[in-house]
C-alpha cells in the first residue's frame, strides 16, 4: 500500500469510527440510556445551542447569537446536563412523563479536521419527538463537534448545534441534540 | 355582552370559553389588546444610533429605531403602500428601511424618504408626509420602551397608575437599587405554545399555588443558593411574607414578599463565590439607598394585558403573543445588572438558561401543563364546566402593614388566586365595553 492509500484508508476508517460513535449516541439517546450518552461526553464539554435571527446579508455576524455572552437555547456544561438527565428520570418532570418517542439520525458526516487527540467533525441532524396522543416536535440543523480521544475512547468535548428555525416552533425542548 | 358572561365574581368560576373559542379571542384582540400600552424592548438593545430590533404589539410587527439624533422610534412595520414589512430583519444598524415590493424608504423615525417615479407618476401630488410608518406613542420608562397605537389610551403612566408605577421602578432597579440598573443579554428568545396567551398570564400574575409543577426541580439545585431548589432565596433566613399585589382599576399583579427585617445578607448566592461576593455589596448598598423599602422583593407580576416578568434573582420580562385562541408565541427578554462583573453576568446568563424558555428545566413544565389546560377548555362536554379561581377567597384587603406598598391596589397575604381574579374582573369589564 502506498504512503497515499494509507492516508486515504486512515482517512476513511476515521469517519467510519466517528460516524459509528454519533449512531451510538443517538441509539443511547432514542433508548432513553441517558446515563450511558453522559458516559461518552468529555466533563469539560461545551453543549451550545446558539439563536438564529434573520438578519441582512452584510452582518452574517448577527446571525446565531454568541457563546458565552448572549441569550442561547443551550450554553451549559456537564453539571447542567447531568441535572437534565436527573430530572427527566425521577418521574415527575412533566414535560417528559409520560416520556417521548424520539428518533435521532446524524448524517453528513465530514471530518473537518484532526490534529493529535482532537477531531472537528461536521454533520447534519434530524431529530423527530412524538409526544404523548397528537404531539410532534421535528428539529433539523447542522452540527459541528470536537470529539477527543482519551484512553483510546472518544468523548464529545465542544458540540455546537445550529438549529434551523428561528422562533422555536415547538413548546420544548426536552431532549438532547 | 356583559362580564357576567365570562366571570362570576361571587362565585369564584370563570368560563372555559374565554380561552377556547375564536369569537372571543377576535373580540379580545379589539377590546383587549388594542387599546393597552405594550412593552416592546429595552434601550441597552439601541446602543448606537441606527440600531433597531423587531418587536410585537400584539398581533402587529413594530420596528424599534434610535435614530440619528439618538431619540427613539416604535413604528408599525407595515409599508403604507401594500402592507409589506418595511423591515424583514430582527436586528441590525441601518440608515432606513425599504419595503422590498416596491421600494418605497423609510427613516429610522418612520419620515416616508423614497417613493420610486415620485415626480413623473405620482405628477407631484403624494403628500409623503402623511405616508409614513405609522408612529405608536413612545414612552422610556426607567430604561424600559413601551408603545401604545391608541390615540384614547391613558398617558402611560395613568395607564400604569401610581403603585404600579414604584413596582415597574422598583423592577428595573439594579439589586443594589439603582435606577435603570439592568441591560439586555443580547437576543430574544421566542417561541410558540399551543395555548392560551392567558395560561401564562394568569400564571405569571399569581400563581404559587403550582409548586407541584416543578418538583421535579426542587429535588436539584438549579438555583444559585447552592441548596436543593429553583430559588436563588431558598438561603434566606430572615421571615419574608408573601403577598399578592393587584391594580383591581387597572388589571395590574404583583407577586413580591416583604422581609420582616432589615437583616444582613444571607449568602443567598453561595453556589459561587463571585456571585455571592456581589449580592452581599449589592444587598447593603440597597439597603443605604432604598431604607426600608429594600425589604420588597418582586417575584414577578404581569402589566397587564400580557407584559409579564419574573425577578427574585432572574430578571426576565416577555409577552404572551396572542396568535390565536390556541396559539401563543411568547417572547423573553433577560436581563443582567450592568454594573456586575463579567463572571457574575455568566453565572446568571446560564442560570436563566437552565430556568426559563423552552429549554429551562422549570418552564418546560409550564408549557407542558398549559397545553394540556388549553385540551381542557376546548372539550365539547368539559367547558360548560367552569374553571374554579376560589383560592383564598375574601381575605383580599386594602390596610396593609407598609403605607409604601401602595394606595389603589389590594393585597392578599400567602397562596391565593386573588390576583387572577383581579386580572379576569378586569378583562371580563373591557371585554364587556364595561369602564
Amino acid at each position: 500500500m502506498t504512503v497515499r492509500e494509507q492516508a486515504a484508508l486512515d482517512a476513511l476508517l476515521l469517519e467510519a469510527e466517528v460516524a459509528r460513535f454519533f449512531s451510538l449516541e443517538a441509539e443511547l439517546l432514542d433508548e432513553r440510556r441517558f446515563k450511558d450518552w453522559l458516559d461518552l461526553l468529555h466533563d469539560d464539554i461545551r453543549y451550545w445551542m446558539p439563536i438564529a435571527r434573520n438578519v441582512r446579508f452584510n452582518e452574517p455576524e448577527l446571525e446565531y447569537t454568541r457563546a458565552s455572552a448572549d441569550a442561547n437555547w443551550f450554553d451549559e456544561g456537564k453539571d447542567t446536563l447531568r441535572k437534565r438527565v436527573q430530572q427527566i428520570e425521577g418521574g415527575d418532570h412533566w414535560a417528559e412523563e409520560p416520556r417521548s418517542r424520539t428518533t435521532h439520525l446524524v448524517t453528513n458526516v465530514r471530518i473537518e479536521k484532526s490534529e493529535g487527540p482532537d477531531i472537528t467533525a461536521k454533520s447534519r441532524f434530524v431529530v423527530c419527538a412524538y409526544r404523548l396522543e397528537h404531539d410532534v416536535d421535528l428539529f433539523m440543523g447542522k452540527r459541528v463537534d470536537v470529539l477527543r480521544r482519551q484512553d483510546g475512547a472518544l468523548k464529545v468535548l465542544r458540540r455546537a448545534i445550529y438549529l434551523d428555525q428561528s422562533v422555536l416552533l415547538s413548546r420544548n425542548l426536552t431532549t438532547f441534540f | 355582552m356583559r362580564a357576567t358572561d365570562f366571570i362570576d365574581l361571587e362565585a369564584g368560576t370563570l368560563s372555559r370559553d374565554i380561552f377556547s373559542s375564536e369569537e372571543l379571542f377576535r373580540r379580545e384582540l379589539t377590546q383587549v389588546f388594542a387599546p393597552s400600552w405594550n412593552f416592546v424592548g429595552h434601550t441597552s438593545q439601541l446602543a448606537k444610533n441606527g440600531d433597531f430590533f423587531l418587536s410585537r404589539c400584539a398581533t402587529e410587527s413594530v420596528i424599534v429605531a434610535r435614530d440619528e439624533r439618538g431619540e427613539i422610534h416604535v413604528l408599525l412595520n407595515s409599508c403604507r403602500h401594500r402592507g409589506m414589512p418595511a423591515c424583514r430583519y430582527d436586528t441590525g444598524n441601518a440608515t432606513g428601511f425599504i419595503c422590498s415590493y416596491h421600494g418605497w424608504s423609510y427613516g429610522l423615525d418612520g419620515a416616508l424618504t423614497g417613493v420610486p417615479r415620485l415626480k413623473e407618476r405620482y405628477q407631484g401630488r403624494l403628500e409623503r408626509e402623511k405616508w409614513g410608518l405609522v408612529p405608536a406613542r413612545v414612552k422610556v420608562f426607567h430604561g424600559s420602551i413601551w408603545a401604545s397605537f391608541d390615540p384614547k389610551a391613558p398617558s402611560f403612566e395613568d395607564y400604569l397608575g401610581a403603585d404600579m408605577q414604584f413596582y415597574l421602578r422598583s423592577l428595573l432597579q439594579g439589586p443594589d437599587g439603582e435606577d435603570d440598573g439592568y441591560e439586555v443579554i443580547g437576543g430574544i428568545v421566542k417561541w410558540q405554545v399551543p395555548c392560551n396567551w392567558k395560561f401564562g398570564a394568569e400564571n405569571f400574575a399569581g400563581d404559587h399555588y403550582h409548586g407541584y409543577s416543578h418538583i421535579s426541580v426542587e429535588r436539584l439545585s438549579v438555583g444559585l443558593s447552592g441548596k436543593t431548589s429553583r430559588h436563588n432565596f431558598a438561603g434566606v433566613k430572615v421571615k419574608r411574607q408573601p403577598m399578592y399585589i393587584a391594580d383591581p382599576k387597572r388589571g395590574h399583579t404583583i407577586r413580591a414578599s416583604v422581609f420582616a427585617a432589615l437583616a444582613p445578607y444571607d449568602d443567598q448566592e453561595a453556589a459561587s463565590p463571585e456571585v455571592n461576593a456581589y449580592y452581599r455589596r449589592c444587598h447593603e448598598a440597597r439597603q443605604k439607598r432604598l431604607g426600608d423599602k429594600s425589604r420588597l422583593m418582586i417575584h414577578g407580576g404581569v402589566i397587564f394585558p400580557n407584559t409579564h416578568f419574573n425577578s427574585a434573582g432572574r430578571m426576565t420580562i416577555g409577552l404572551w403573543l396572542p396568535l390565536g385562541a390556541a396559539r401563543t408565541e411568547v417572547w423573553r427578554w433577560l436581563f443582567v445588572p450592568r454594573n456586575a462583573p463579567n463572571a457574575v453576568k455568566d453565572t446568571l446568563r446560564e442560570y436563566y438558561l437552565r430556568y426559563a424558555g423552552p429549554a429551562g428545566m422549570v418552564e418546560q413544565d409550564d408549557m407542558e401543563n398549559w397545553t394540556a389546560a388549553q385540551r381542557g377548555a376546548e372539550g365539547l362536554i368539559a367547558r360548560h364546566y367552569p374553571f374554579n379561581y376560589q383560592l383564598a377567597m375574601g381575605l383580599e384587603r386594602r390596610a396593609r402593614p407598609d403605607e409604601w406598598l401602595g394606595n389603589e391596589v389590594t393585597i392578599t397575604e400567602d397562596v391565593t388566586e386573588h390576583n387572577q381574579r383581579a386580572f379576569y374582573a378586569h378583562w371580563a369589564a373591557l371585554m364587556a365595553g364595561e369602564p
